[in-house]
């Protein structure tokens, strides 16, 4: 942060004038949202740019299909490894934000611990739908691009409710609603719809942070 | 409170940023002391005076605890303290005619 006035010449009734207050609250204001928001706008951004190119990618590999089969081997590896780099840089840009703070803005052990069973639970049905025999159009069609967005939005919306926080409330929400709209499009428009659907709420989002913050 | 209505307490750089730092936190959560010391830039000594001042008036509450050899003092912003902050931002609001 820049350099703080004078507080002693302040404390003795030197000048601290009230447009050198007025700057100085609004720069320290922006700047502590900035330095401790978990999610900041230009790496929700870049999620989201990279959930479009990622969904759009396997869209692409499916569109031709008739019938439905499953992506490519070519879009798989990029949608695990953009799965990947996408948790790790999340978890370590919040960590990193949050360091020092206490209270409701962490997560807590136990959710943490829901949160990662219901994301093994999906990918453990998918391996019994595949096991089963079920369709191919469900199983690596409709249920990879919807489920987990809807395993994932309802439970961090029923979270974030929880602590009145009703703009992540919102994102989750509507992080859910985009694979249930998901599940009407078919198996291979589900991934598009997916992966536009995921730009629009974290780039919005994005938006409302960053709109926030200079506030 | 002066003429211009400008809360003493708060009108002092140091404590103005501390307020304004801890208010960017969700009401309720707590800030440890070395993270705040790291944003702010102060020396500890200096921030513990300021923090000392502004717990006197009940804008702020510091807790003390301790895991093993570790202590861990943590600050937050209490209801008063951003009553107190909202009251100091519409009266510069009100000097300046729009902040």
């Amino acid at each position: 942060m820049s350099p703080t006035p004078d507080t002693t010449a302040a404390e003795n009734g030197g000048s601290f004038d009230p447009q050198q207050a007025a700057a100085l609250l609004e720069q320290t204001t922006q700047q502590a949202r900035r330095e401790l928001e978990p999610y900041p706008p230009w790496l929700l951004a870049i999620r989201g740019l990279g959930a479009l190119v990622v969904y759009g990618g396997i869209w692409l590999s499916v569109l031709g299909q008739h019938p439905y089969a499953h992506p490519t081997v070519v879009a798989v590896p990029g949608a695990i490894a953009f799965g990947i780099v996408n948790t790790v840089a999340t978890f370590a840009v919040a960590n990193r934000a949050t360091a020092g703070v206490t209270g409701r803005t962490r997560l807590r052990a136990s959710e943490i611990v829901i949160s990662l069973a219901l994301w093994i639970g999906v990918f453990a049905v998918m391996g019994v739908l595949i096991a089963t025999g079920v369709s191919d159009s469900l199983t690596y069609g409709l249920y990879p691009a919807c489920v987990p967005l809807i395993a994932a939005g309802l439970p961090w919306a029923a979270i974030m409710a929880g602590r009145a926080d009703w703009r992540r409330c919102a994102q989750a929400l509507a992080i859910a609603v985009v694979g249930i709209a998901g599940l009407f499009a078919g198996p291979a428009g589900a991934w598009l719809v997916a992966g536009v659907g995921i730009c629009l709420v974290l780039v919005g989002t994005a938006a409302i942070v960053a709109r926030r913050q200079r506030a | 409170m002066p003429d211009d209505g400008l809360d003493p307490l708060i009108h002092v750089p140091t404590r103005l940023k501390i307020v304004a730092t801890l208010a960017a936190l969700p009401e309720g959560d707590a800030l440890s002391f070395t993270r705040l010391q790291d944003m702010l830039g102060l020396t500890p000594g200096n921030l513990i005076i300021q923090l000392r001042k502004l717990e006197e008036a009940d804008y702020i509450s510091s807790e003390k605890t301790r895991n093993g050899s570790v202590s861990l003092t943590t600050v937050v912003l209490t209801t008063r303290g951003r009553t107190a902050l909202d009251s100091y931002r519409q009266a510069l609001r009100d000097l300046l005619g729009g902040l």
